[in-house]
């Protein structure tokens, strides 16, 4: 909400008015104050002046020639306009002025007459918008002022964001209610009396739905002319965000905004059968609102109808056939109180929320709409005459509603949630401030005025002692906790992570969505889980429609977004969540969400610098991976099994087995999938459950280094092609026994001299004892006994022993 | 035939005057060979009478050591000389990166996850997670949000097609279903932070996205107080900005907690007033927000909210990582450029 300082003045006297020193105030209210808007005229030398007479042009039609005093001897001017006449107090601008865009007036010749400056619109002034026809001001203001030095043209404006539970603050009277608890200072609502007539309201009123509408007030005016408000008038609902209309209609938005009810009007004479009905709109219903949007209501919409058709949506919007126009003299002022919910729902189905709608949805005081019916009546006689009735009709059909709520308060639920010090005296002095009527001691009862539909336990209470004492105001203490740290598996992810980052891993996160073509990319069958995806019922975009159920297309986007943006090496993993169309094991009600790690890279890995590029990644990069994974993460039972698997290398995958269960493939992307995700070369991945990786594991034990020396030597072996290289080191291993210190394949070689389908494998081995230095005879036995293993896989030693 | 005395008088001089190893070898050669003077008076000591021999022989020996002496001297001497030019040919341009490591980075999402749940760990919090998709009995009921709040609208919550459609399944919109969760399963007192993925119906933009992280705190216990809040709050604000901050809190409203607060830490990067990257000029950095646990969230765990009080908070964790940073636009923590996770620390 805007709120001007001048306007708030009305209602007001604060120790300062700098609007810095009450933005601070208002904040620690718990206002935000978004942003301070100060304003002021930006143009000079501008004066009022009074149009003495008015000519025709004789040269020209559209413009006329204009009498002006500023007090003293007329002037001729020159003016376009046609929204005034003589007698009018108008805003000259003189030879050597500047308007608010710069522009210098001087005397100069129009059509052969010399005009002496001229009549300004208010968008010449940077007053509005109106272009329309000049700005005519208040006819008592005296001539020849300074119109920069008008009061009401330099002010600040505080916009204020309030909270949805403070609907009372969204008024100039509820702002001054909060600062005059802040100042202990009054507060000064608008002085109500009017003149009235007696006479008969025209218009029966009668509410159908007490559900829905709690009140209704309707208020009659006869005879008013609809033309257009005050200069003050303007000024202030400008300043306030809203846009002049006509008096009538300006009357009504001043009044929401000063006392924070809304108001509408209605043109008397159009509501068919002189009545009034709040009800629930008929399916299929129509009504053109105010903004020109022909809707269709439902059951669901509460509408204020005449005896024949709906004329506005309760407490959102009018409709245009009752709309108050220049035409219209009877004038029927509605002040209501509608259901909050019923007025949420509507705004939000039909996508409008207004002034109102925003008030009503979170809960307008339920006696405000007497005052506000007699402010507005009040106002248009005022300012667009006629006579106000006397006779009010004011329905009331939740009497309940209008009661003030009383809560038991004990002191000791103050000091339990604040600390020390919230005693019978500071707590009285605290709700006085606020308005609330504090009796008794401990428990107190504490009367709740209706306009804070907030308070309605005691912890509601305590929060408003806490604001008014100053959320700053209390002292700094750090509680601790019984500790505990983090969990193993928290521990275990961390040395993942890390793990992961050593050897060139960075870590990417991702939105946690997939698209329908990512599914069609990795050729899927639609009964695989990963295309068995959970769907958004709202989803904003196709982008993101659909839960991932793995990790993958993600990391490839990845790749995608890199590769092309021209950074074509990329190594990186993820960790997170997937979500799978199958419930959760533990948590009812939920899907499954287990998290996993993925890990892609494409192009090249490894050291670089002069003469090395790093490696191309292929399956034995994600294997290696994998292995300084399980090294730091301490896994001891797992294989690699060749799989073939839809998205995958047929011939380049592998399942990984941990502790006799699968827990994830890693291997290179299917070609076919890297060449529709636009890009080129091996694209290796890994997608590892995390839960199994990081679950508690026994401790590693410590085994002492030999100090013997060892005994070093490479074996070549010819095998058939199927022969993993696997198997034929844990054979030779296994049989080499206690002596083994390490083993590694140092080279793969097929072709010639070996036939088709045949390969070798070098390895190299080192034997050592922990005890002694091995013998001669030692070692020639484990080599034999090591060449029988790999005979017993299949593949032969090359050369002899 | 020189004399030996002649021959150890020139020896230095030529044994010194050698510039290379090869041609101290020509001088060792020179000197002690097959053909010097010295192996010629060794192969003539059979030919002197008897008596003689000792007394040659003895000279043969001493003309030999220091012979040898000499010439090893000089050896050690050119070897080094040689090592030493050798070095100085091997020079390196030692501004040259001529080498990079593979690394990788933490994304720095994670790290300031991390480094927030350590400033908490050393309170005595622990770190626990929960469902990202989730239900609307834990997203909001729960947490005292009633069945008419705006939050819970479509245009706000991402809901799920999946389940019973009573049960309104959906993404979580906040970390804070976890203190329903939490305390539903453990008594107090109970010190938790749970960091995670949370999700709005958002379009990316410069400042939105629809999946973001936050970090929920929660302490529940017997006697804590808006004082513990504030304390807490400004503790965390000293470790992850600078000891040198200041908080303020100012009211706000929220569902779950009463009274509610928004808290704003000082600003880190100027004493406000001015231009700033980080606060506008404002000199506050708004951080997160907070409250005390609202009993009707007690209530609905089935805690005595009559005798234990709590407090919670929840903050972004891409904004404080962006006010830290100055990471931005907010896609820069999701499009995982390299050239962006490389920065991350
Ligand atoms: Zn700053």
């Amino acid at each position: 909400m805007r709120v001007s300082l001048n306007w708030l003045a009305d209602y007001i006297d604060l120790p300062s008015w700098d609007p810095v020193v009450q933005a601070n105030v208002l904040e620690s209210l718990g206002y935000e104050v978004e942003e301070i808007d100060r304003l002021a005229p930006r143009f000079r030398r501008v004066v009022t002046a009074r149009v003495v007479e008015v000519e025709p042009h004789p040269r020209a039609d559209r413009i006329r020639i204009c009498r002006v005093t500023a007090g003293e001897e007329p002037m001729t001017v020159v003016c376009g306009a046609w929204n005034f006449d003589a007698g009018a107090m108008v805003a000259l601008a003189l030879p050597g002025s500047t308007l608010s865009d710069g522009m210098e007036i001087g005397r100069r010749a129009i059509r052969g007459v010399v005009s002496n400056g001229m009549i300004c619109s208010e968008r010449e002034l940077g007053l509005g918008e109106d272009a329309e026809g000049i700005l005519v001001l208040d006819s008592e203001t005296p001539p020849g002022e300074d119109l920069a030095g008008f009061e009401a043209l330099t002010d600040a404006v505080l916009d204020l964001s309030i909270n949805p539970n403070r609907p009372d603050v969204m008024s100039y009277v509820g702002v001054a209610r909060e600062l005059s608890a802040y100042y202990r200072v009054g507060y000064r609502l608008p002085d109500p009396d009017f003149p009235k007539v007696d006479a008969t309201p025209r218009i029966d009123i009668t509410i159908e739905d007490p559900s829905g509408c709690y009140r209704f007030v309707g208020r009659e005016v006869w005879g008013c002319e609809v033309s257009s408000s005050p200069f003050w008038m303007r000024t202030r609902l400008r300043a306030s965000g809203q846009r002049p209309i006509s008096n009538v209609v300006d009357i009504t938005n001043y009044v929401l905004l000063e006392l924070g009810q809304p108001i509408h009007a209605f043109d008397l004479e159009t509501l068919g059968g002189a009545g009034i009905v709040v009800r629930r709109a008929r399916t299929g219903e129509r009504l053109t609102t105010l903004d020109g949007v022909d809707r269709e209501l439902t059951a669901s919409d509460l509408v204020v109808a005449d005896r024949e058709r709906a004329s506005a949506l309760a407490g959102t919007m009018g409709g245009g056939v009752s709309e108050v126009t220049g035409r219209t003299t009877e004038v029927l002022i509605e002040a209501a109180s509608w259901d909050p919910p019923t007025v949420l729902h509507m705004s939000k189905r039909h996508g409008l929320r207004t002034e109102a709608s925003a008030r009503f949805e979170r809960g307008v005081d339920p006696q405000l709409p007497a005052r506000a019916a007699a402010r507005a009546a009040q106002l248009v006689t005022r300012l667009a005459g006629g006579e106000a009735l006397r006779m009010v009709t004011d329905v009331i059909a939740r009497e309940d509603r209008m009661v003030p709520v009383t809560i038991d308060f004990r002191l000791r639920e103050a000091e339990r949630i604040l600390g020390p010090g919230f005693d019978t005296a500071r707590v009285t002095d605290l709700l006085s401030r606020l308005h609330l009527v504090v009796k008794g001691d401990d428990p107190m009862k504490i009367e709740v005025p209706t306009f804070r539909p907030d308070l309605t336990r005691p912890i509601d209470l305590v929060e408003e002692l806490a604001r008014l004492w100053g959320y700053n105001n209390f002292p700094e203490r750090v509680p601790r906790g019984p500790g505990g740290g983090r969990s193993v598996a928290q521990r275990r992810i961390r040395i993942l992570r890390r793990a992961l980052c050593g050897v060139g891993f960075s870590e990417s996160v991702s939105l946690s969505f997939m698209r329908a073509a990512e599914i069609d990319l990795w050729g899927w069958e639609d009964r695989d889980e990963r295309a068995r995806s959970i769907h958004l019922k709202n989803p904003l975009r196709e982008e993101e429609s659909i839960l991932r159920t793995t990790l993958l297309p993600g990391l490839l986007r990845v790749a995608n977004y890199n590769h092309s943006h021209g950074l074509e090496d990329v190594a990186i993993f993820e960790m997170g969540r997937v979500f799978l169309d199958r419930p959760h094991p533990v948590l009812p009600k939920v899907p499954d969400q287990p998290e996993r790690i993925g890990i892609l890279a494409a192009g090249r890995l490894g050291g670089t610098g002069l003469g090395l590029s790093g490696r191309q990644v292929d399956f034995y990069t994600v294997s290696a991976v994998w292995r300084a994974m399980s090294r730091h993460l301490d896994l001891g039972e797992w294989r690699l099994d060749p799989v073939e698997a839809a998205g995958w290398h047929p011939a380049r995958a592998a399942r990984l087995i941990l502790d006799g269960e699968a827990v994830g493939i890693m291997g290179e992307i299917h070609p076919a999938v890297v060449r529709k995700a636009e890009l080129a070369g091996r694209v290796i991945a890994m997608e590892l459950e995390l839960d199994p990786l990081v679950a508690d594991r026994d401790h590693w034990l410590f085994r002492a280094p030999s100090v013997f020396p060892p005994y070093t030597f490479d074996l070549a072996f010819e095998a058939l092609e199927e022969l993993a290289a696997e198997d034929l080191l844990a054979a030779t291993v296994a049989a080499a026994g206690d002596l083994l210190e390490s083993a590694r394949v140092f080279d793969e070689f097929r072709g010639p001299p070996l036939p088709d389908g045949r390969k070798s494998l070098a390895i190299n081995y080192t034997l050592r004892a922990p005890d002694r230095t091995l013998s001669g005879e030692e070692t020639g036995k484990a080599l034999r006994s090591m060449a029988d293993a790999a005979r017993a896989v299949g593949a032969e030693l090359r050369g002899d022993l | 035939m020189e004399s030996l005395d002649a021959l150890l008088e020139r020896a230095p001089t030529l044994v010194k005057g050698t510039a290379t190893l090869d041609e101290l070898s020509e001088a060792e050669a020179e000197l002690l060979g097959r053909r010097s003077v010295v192996a010629e008076f060794q192969r003539g000591i059979g030919r002197l009478p008897p008596e003689e021999r000792p007394a040659v022989g003895k000279a043969i020996q001493e003309a030999r050591r220091v012979l040898g002496e000499l010439i090893e001297t000089q050896r050690r001497r050119l070897e080094t000389e040689r090592e030493r030019l050798m070095l100085a040919s091997d020079r390196v341009d030692v501004t040259l990166a001529a080498l990079e490591y593979p690394e990788g980075y933490t994304h720095l999402i994670t790290s300031t996850i991390e480094e927030v749940c350590d400033i908490f760990l050393g309170l005595g919090y622990r770190v626990v997670g929960g469902p990202e998709a989730e239900s609307a009995l834990y997203n909001f009921d729960a947490l005292n949000t009633p069945p008419t709040h705006p939050s819970r609208l479509e245009s706000d919550t991402l809901y799920l097609d999946w389940g019973d459609p009573a049960d309104e399944i959906l993404l979580r919109t906040h970390t804070s279903p976890m203190q329903a969760r939490y305390m539903e399963s453990h008594d107090p007192p109970v010190y938790v932070v749970v960091p995670g993925k949370v999700f709005r119906a958002d379009t990316p933009d410069a400042t939105h996205s629809p999946v973001f992280h936050q970090i929920e705190g929660l302490a529940v216990d017997e006697n804590l107080t808006f004082s513990d809040l504030r304390g807490t709050l400004a503790y965390f604000a000293r470790e992850f900005f600078g000891s040198e901050r200041r908080i303020r809190m100012l009211p706000d409203f929220f569902p779950f907690t009463e009274p509610s607060a928004q808290m704003h830490a000082s600003c880190f990067a100027c004493e406000g007033g001015g231009q700033c990257r980080v606060c506008g000029g404002v000199g506050w950095i708004e951080l997160l927000g907070c409250g005390m646990v609202d009993p009707n969230v007690f209530e609905w765990v089935g805690y005595d909210s009559s005798r234990v009080s709590g407090f919670a908070f929840g903050m972004g964790v891409e904004r404080i990582a962006q006010v830290r940073h100055g990471v931005s636009p907010l896609r820069h923590f999701f499009d995982n450029d390299l050239r962006v996770l490389s920065q991350f620390r």
